[in-house]
């Protein structure tokens, strides 16, 4: 999986240069003591705790671009809970607003439309929100390497949670082929083929809500096809 | 900030019932606590026994099916939820259990309406309660499928938000001391002191007034009545404790909720709402009612109790509001128009007292002869729910010839003053002079015998529209025997003579020629004030009343006016098309239903309606209740074999 890939070699440069660890902020050592026990392979995914994810940029390049707005969901088992949400909006770094991403989106550089939170209290909410969730997004290795380049600029370390991609699991499920054509994996298209009405496209939680429902959909047809209970391990 | 997906729930509550009672505030509240819920096809919700915690459910996407479980383990379908559509709400209030299985009959979304928020808005939004109530009572085919059809463009909510809400909220009326006893008395004393009092229960206090126990008529009838319990033993032995306590200022709307989630049908009230504090008064469901005056009973006792026309009007003000209640609830057709009819009788019963009254007060003394009032067309069926034209008649007792010209005179100034009031009432007078006093109405019961057996000879296009008026007679005031007698005349004429009167009646049944053209769409007017409408009463309504009449004039079965009775009775008389006369019932009920929602939006009697003002489901439904007219009138044609006389 390419964001499982992408983390062990995160995770190799780190120990190289580990004498980071002891300036760490406060928020990120409790976040790495809530994580320090990741769940089995072979625990139930309907007995996890799973948090839905997105995050809208300024654009597509890790290296310059930035994170305007964080949406989560959580997901307990086959319920949606719309009290649980996370929801947070940065401002427009200088320089990148007058971007093309800004007609995807809709966010409007600082806009008094959003309340405003600088990025360590953003990450610092959000790592208190995941927790040791397990994180769900759709190509969601974008949105993760975002967080943790962010992570990083602020004196901690990347995100340790487990990541579960529901593009590759669309893809698991119905492989690419003659029917079904490589590129054919983006939220819209799969939302059209499990039938998910796609308003409020390109909100940060807008997304996170359609990308739940494809997470549940996609559990059950996986379920069905195993013809036995999920379990992690299933998964990756 | 709520944000997007709380909007999008927002969005599609907003448009349901009770949600849409709310105010976007309070409904956003809800929206955010939302959870959703995925159900995979044939994956359960909740199972029977389970407790509700604390949730309900709205279908947002796929069905829900509910099944009950006999005792054999088998299921029973009782209800498919669609897109839109609440359950699972019943055990929330009534704090019990799950009755039905609820199941994914193909792959859903929920959306799971967190009921601790959701049960403090109730106490804010008296209408969310008496929708949630009201639903509670059950629903037939027809009125599910009427719901869908309204619940767009509901009808005008004004009305019926107004006064009777204010009222929930007010507290309740205490004009009497509470009847109380000790425990120690005796239950025939007990039941004395309510004999005396005129009450339906008694508090049982300690010796500083706090409520111990009650015991209501219902305790007497199970206990004493069957000889459970002796008649002098105390009446701790029998009554209910503890008892439910609410403070003395409690609004209607409060005690209403206490009633509805214990179940019971008495509260105590007492000064600090506890039983810890002294009885102040009591409570039933039945001063519920009354307090809240929008009750027909209270409305008819009212009606008899006006002392002018001019008020007579305001009360049927009021009864138009109790009818948009009704037909917002589904409530069933035949109730609605069973409690409508006898609004309007008492309301002309009225007019006849203020009228004699005012024959007395002018000098014109007493009636010289028994005579009867005469209600026709949809009120002589018992059909009418909004005000419509005044269509009356008087019949009087044979006197000798000698007498006869001031005696009608007598009854031709009565009815004048009796159509009157009813005009001041807001029944207009009858443009065609279809009324009793016109001295062509007003006539002895000989005179009417011959006017009858007239229509009944000379089948003329005007004497058939005579008949369909006056064939539906009723009488509503006065000796009660005459129009009896009339309808023997009628029965004994239609011996006597050939079927020709009976088959010109069915002919005149088919004039109204197919509500639908070739290609399916409604039949308009092609000229005049309603050009390019579609007329309700003539095109649909009047082929099912005609035919009914006829059919039951044929079945020798008088005293059934009511088009949907007629067709029950005929039913039963002719098990071989018993399902036809069912469909022509029920679409007769759609029609009036549609009839008095459109009236009522427009203030209107609802004859005429654009064909597009209508929403899909309710063009539906119009279209399908064609269905029925167009075999009745096959059946009519058959059977009278009318087809030889065209």
């Amino acid at each position: 999986m390419e964001g499982k890939e992408w983390f062990s070699k995160l995770r190799n440069k780190l120990s190289g240069s580990d004498g980071s660890a002891a300036q760490w902020p406060d928020w990120y050592c409790h976040y790495r003591q809530r994580t320090a026990n990741p769940p089995a392979p072979l625990s139930a995914v309907s007995s996890l705790s799973i948090v839905v994810l997105d995050a809208e940029t300024t654009g597509l390049d890790v290296r310059v671009d930035r994170i305007l707005c964080l949406g989560a969901l959580r997901v307990h088992g086959n319920s949606i809970s719309l009290g649980e949400k996370f929801e947070a909006y940065l401002p427009t770094p200088p320089g990148c607003d007058a971007k093309p991403a800004v007609s995807i989106h809709g966010i409007i550089p600082n806009s008094h439309r959003y309340s405003y939170v600088e990025e360590p209290k953003l990450l610092a909410d959000l790592l208190e929100y995941l927790g040791d969730s397990i994180i769900v997004g759709h190509h969601i290795g974008f949105d993760i390497e975002m967080i943790n380049r962010s992570l990083l600029r602020n004196g901690a370390a990347p995100l340790v949670n487990r990541v579960i991609d529901t593009g590759i699991l669309a893809k698991r499920l119905r492989p690419s082929g003659y029917w079904t054509p490589e590129n054919d994996y983006s939220l819209d298209a799969l939302a059209r083929r499990y039938r998910i009405p796609l308003s409020d496209r390109h909100t940060a939680l807008g997304d996170c809500y359609i990308t739940a429902v494809l997470w549940l959909k996609l559990l059950t047809r996986l379920t069905v096809k195993l013809g036995r209970e999920l379990r992690l391990e299933d998964l990756e | 900030m709520p944000n997007q997906v709380t909007y999008r729930v927002f969005d599609f509550l907003k448009e349901i019932e009770p949600f849409s009672y709310l105010d976007q505030e309070a409904l956003l509240r809800v929206a955010a606590r939302v959870e959703v819920r995925y159900q995979p096809p044939g994956t359960v919700v909740f199972r029977p026994g389970e407790p509700p915690r604390d949730r309900f459910f709205v279908v947002k996407e796929g069905t829900i099916e509910l099944y009950s479980e006999d005792q054999d383990g088998n299921e029973l379908l009782i209800e498919r939820c669609g897109e839109g559509e609440i359950f699972g709400i019943r055990p929330l209030l009534a704090e019990d259990n799950y009755v039905f299985l609820a199941r994914a009959a193909e792959e859903s979304l929920l959306y799971a309406v967190n009921s601790e928020g959701f049960r403090d808005l109730i106490t804010n939004y008296p209408r969310v309660l008496e929708y949630l109530m009201t639903s509670m009572a059950g629903s037939s085919r027809y009125a599910v499928e009427y719901r869908a059809s309204t619940s767009p463009a509901r009808v005008d909510r004004r009305h019926s938000a107004s006064s009777p809400d204010l009222q929930s909220l007010q507290s309740v009326q205490q004009s009497r001391e509470p009847v109380v006893c000790g425990p120690d008395e005796s239950i025939i004393n007990a039941a004395r002191t309510m004999t005396e009092h005129g009450v339906g229960s008694i508090v049982i206090v300690d010796t500083e007034r706090r409520p111990v126990g009650i015991v209501t008529d219902r305790d007497l009838r199970r206990s004493v009545a069957t000889a459970v319990v002796s008649r002098q033993a105390a009446v701790s032995t029998i009554m209910s404790k503890p008892v439910l306590c609410i403070a003395a200022g409690a609004s209607i709307a409060d005690i209403q909720i206490r009633m509805l989630r214990s179940g019971y049908h008495h509260l105590v009230l007492t000064e600090d709402g506890t039983d810890k504090s002294p009885v102040t008064g009591v409570v039933s469901e039945h001063d519920l009612l009354l307090a809240q005056g929008n009750s027909p009973a209270v409305l008819i006792q009212e009606i008899s109790r006006a002392r002018s026309s001019r008020y007579l009007r305001e009360l049927r003000d009021r009864a138009e509001r109790i009818l948009a209640g009704y037909l917002e609830k589904q409530v069933a057709i035949s109730h609605i128009t069973a409690v409508m009819t006898q609004i309007n009788d008492e309301i002309i019963r009225k007019c006849m007292k203020l009228a004699l009254a005012r024959m007395q007060a002018d000098g014109h003394g007493n009636p010289p002869a028994l005579f009867d009032w005469l209600a026709l067309g949809s009120q002589g069926r018992g059909e009418q729910l909004l005000r419509t034209d005044q269509d009356n008649a008087l019949i009087f007792e044979d006197v000798p010839e000698a007498k006869y010209n001031t005696v009608k005179a007598y009854f031709l100034k009565l009815a004048d003053f009796v159509t009157e009031f009813l005009n001041d009432a807001g029944y207009q007078y009858c443009d065609g002079d279809m009324m009793a006093s016109n001295p062509k109405w007003c006539l002895s019961v000989s005179k009417w015998k011959e006017q009858f057996s007239h229509w009944m000879h000379e089948n003329t296009a005007e004497n058939m529209l005579n008949t369909s008026i006056f064939f539906d007679y009723r009488g509503v005031w006065g000796d009660g025997s005459l129009p009896d007698k009339l309808t023997t005349h009628i029965f004994d004429e239609m011996a006597s003579q050939s079927t020709r009167f009976q088959a010109s009646l069915a002919q005149a049944a088919l004039q109204n020629p197919s509500p639908l053209t070739f290609f399916r769409n409604f039949v308009v007017e092609r000229s005049g004030e309603h050009k390019d409408q579609f007329d309700l009463k003539a095109r649909a309504m009047r082929p099912l009343t005609d035919a009914a009449r006829v059919l039951i004039l044929q079945a020798r079965k008088g005293n059934v006016n009511n088009t949907f009775r007629r067709y029950e009775a005929l039913a039963e008389i002719e098990p071989q098309n018993a399902d036809l006369y069912r469909e022509a019932a029920e679409a007769y009920e759609v029609l009036i239903r549609l009839r008095a929602d459109i009236g009522l939006k427009r203030g209107d009697s609802g004859r005429f309606i654009k064909p597009e003002e209508l929403s899909q489901v309710q063009r539906l439904l119009l279209r399908n209740s064609f269905n029925p007219v167009k075999e009745i009138q096959q059946l009519l044609e058959i059977r009278f074999q009318l087809n030889f006389l065209r």
